[in-house]
This record gives C-alpha cells, structure tokens and sequence, in this order.
C-alpha cells in the first residue's frame, strides 16, 4: 500500500469524528499499539532533537527499504509516533524522498495540533528524510 | 443444547419472595417467550439472571452452558455472554453513549483474549448498526439515554446487543413504549441476531412482538413459577382466553 493510501485510510478514520477533540483523542488511542526501543537504543543518534516531548526514532535500511521504529515518552507522542511510522516505515528510500510531506496535511489533523507539537512532527520529518537519504546512499 | 438452566429458583426483592422454585431451560438457537400477568415475576426473573444487586437468591441455582453462575456478579455474567435489555433504561447524564458502549465491548473483547477495538474501528461498527435501526447519528455523542423518547432507548438497548453479541438474551419488555416502526426495527435487530446458536428470553404482556419475532415456546409464569410450556400456538390461545382462562384450564 502506497504512503498517498495509507493516509487516505487514516484520513477516512479521523473523518469518523466530528470534534477536534475526539480527533486529538483518537491520536492517544493510536498511541496504545505503541511500542519501545531496547534502552541502548535510545541515545543521542536517535534522539528527536526539537521535540515537545522525549522522543527518539530509530533507522535501519534492510535491503534498499527503511525500516522505522520509535518510541516516546507523551501520549501524544506516542499516537503519532504510531501513526507517522505506519505511514513512513517499511518504505523504499525513493519512496519516502518522493513524497511531499505537505500531503500530510490531508490527514486533516496537523492543523490541531500546537505550534509545538507542528515543529516536533518537523523535527520528526526530518530524521525520517535524513534516514532516508542515508539508507539510497548506502550508507545507514 | 442447553444454555441456561434454571433449577428450582427461589428469590426475593426487600421482604417480598417472587420466585417460589422456578425451573425454566432455554435451549441454544431457540426463541423463549415468556408470558404473564401483572406481579407474575418476570422482571425479577431476568433480574436474577443477570445477577441484579435488587435480588436476594434464597435457593436454586441458575447454570450457564453447564456453569452456576449464581455466585457470580452481574458484570462477570455479561462479561461470559448474558445479556438483558432493560424494561426502563437509565439514563446516565455525562455518560457518553459511544464511549459506554466501547468500554463495555472493549471489557467483553478483552474477556474472550481478543484484541480491543480502536475509536474508528468501533465507530464503523457503530454507524453500521445505527443505520441498520434507523437511529441518528448524533446517538454516537448524546449522553447514554439522556433526553431519549421511549422509541430511542429501546433502539439504543438493542443497539448495545448487537454490539456486545451475546449468547444469552434478556429482553424485559423490549416492545412497551414503542410505536409500529420502532417495533419493526427493534425486532429486525432481535432477528438478526438468530444464528442458530443464541437463546432468547422474550419478556412480554401483549402478543405483538411475537408476530415480528417467532417464538419456539411459549412459557406463563404466575406467581413466581412456570404454569404452562407450549408452543406458538399458545399465544393465540391466550389471547382468547386471557392467563386466568389458561391457569384455570391446567
């Protein structure tokens, strides 16, 4: 499934709920399937510097495709790490440094969220191209 | 097969003793009405089911698929599968309706070692039945039953079964309150229900509902015991001669 579908579904899912609470609430319950690093895992490498929360996310490109994994420390944090790694994890590198982040928007949710929260999703973004970019060039 | 075995049930609510060694088998895949007049103790009868705090058991004991359950509380009985709508629904102010009937799907899922089901999930579920009812979608975020009409809360009772999927079905007087409409979409839901596997306990005082939902027995309970056991025909037959005609006939 393309990453332009899987936002689609998800799209469809917070559509499902009228108010931008139950939308942000949605977003906790992503975060329940959220899953963690092994402790050595998180260090100053996968560290999300310019989050609102502790966070960190890690890369790895196993055969031309990144594999991401990640944890926070936030509910909120959590929901979208959930979230954003099942759109961006398991992607061949060209696919990732192909698609316009702006699509996100099509989520219908990055507009509710804070201004901190927005630059904590850029800081993520970021890491995720930069992982991206490493793992084309052969060197992640 | 056998799913609720009721043995020589007797009970109390406060001073006063309703059920005087009631016995009653509800067979799986099988429609069980249960019919009487005022005081009979049909209310209590599905109060003493579900395990309802009003009742106080003096002696029997009620088995579910082979296990008493007689010890058991009244959310631990659901959780198993044992379902009752109730005669007058609560209303719970500040209750979301969604949200309730999540949890309680969710504590059922969990329960059965399924997994739980996310807001969206759940939320699908949801709109697909409230369609399938005729109920508006605003049910989703109104508090549960708050400001209903009658209509709506037997809807919403309804709603909840079909969500929760239970094996043993309680309905007290789902039909009382309900125009022709709401009658046709609330026995629709009980319909859809019948896989062959699930019992129904029908609890009612007018014969009504049982042209929308087919009983395979009919059972009279006065005071506080099963007089008669029949089969549909009984109900015509009770129509004409009233329960004082059939009680004195046996």
């Amino acid at each position: 499934m393309s990453i332009e579908k899987t936002i689609a579904i998800y799209k469809e899912d917070f559509d499902l709920f009228p108010t931008a609470n139950e939308k942000l609430e949605y977003i906790f319950d992503l975060g329940k399937k959220h899953t963690t690093l092994k402790e050595e895992e998180r260090n100053d490498a996968t560290f999300v510097h310019g989050c609102a929360s502790a966070a960190w996310l890690m890369g790895e490109c196993v055969d031309g495709t990144l594999v991401l994994r990640g944890e926070g420390t936030s509910e909120m944090a959590k929901g979208m790490l959930t979230l954003l790694l099942d759109i961006f994890s398991n992607r061949t590198a060209d696919e990732i440094l192909n698609f316009d982040p702006q699509k996100l928007q099509e989520l219908g949710i990055i507009e509710l969220l804070s201004p901190v929260r927005q630059q904590s999703l850029e800081a993520f973004l970021k890491m995720v191209y930069s992982y991206a970019k490493r793992c084309k060039e052969g060197v992640l | 097969m056998i799913t609720l075995d009721i043995q020589n049930l007797e009970a109390k609510i406060g001073d006063k003793k309703i059920l005087n060694g009631l016995n009653l088998q509800l067979e799986a895949g099988k429609v069980h009405a249960i019919m009487g007049p005022n005081g009979a103790g049909k209310s209590t009868l599905s109060k003493a089911i579900v395990g309802h705090y009003d009742m106080t058991i003096l002696g029997g004991d009620i088995y579910y698929k082979g296990k008493s359950i007689i010890e058991m509380e009244a959310e631990e009985r659901a959780l198993e599968g044992i379902f009752l709508s109730f005669q007058h629904p609560v209303e719970i102010p500040g209750v979301n309706n969604a949200y309730f009937l999540r949890t309680a799907l969710n504590a059922k899922r969990k329960h059965e070692g399924k997994e739980e089901l996310n807001a969206a999930e759940f939320l699908r579920l949801m709109k697909g039945h409230l369609e399938e009812l005729g109920m508006k979608a605003d049910m989703i975020s109104r508090s549960l039953n708050e400001g209903f009409s009658g209509g709506e809360k037997k809807r919403n009772e309804i709603l909840q079964m079909l969500i929760l999927e239970p094996d043993v079905i309680i309905l007290d007087e789902i039909d009382s309150g309900l125009d022709i409409d709401a009658l046709r979409a609330v026995s629709e839901g009980i319909n859809k229900m019948k896989d062959g596997k699930r019992s129904f306990l029908v609890i009612t005082h007018y014969s009504r509902i049982l042209d929308y939902i087919e009983p395979d027995y009919i059972h009279v309970l006065k005071d506080g015991q099963i007089v008669k056991t029949a089969g549909p025909e009984l109900v015509a037959q009770l129509e004409e001669e009233g329960y004082d005609g059939i009680i004195v006939n046996e």
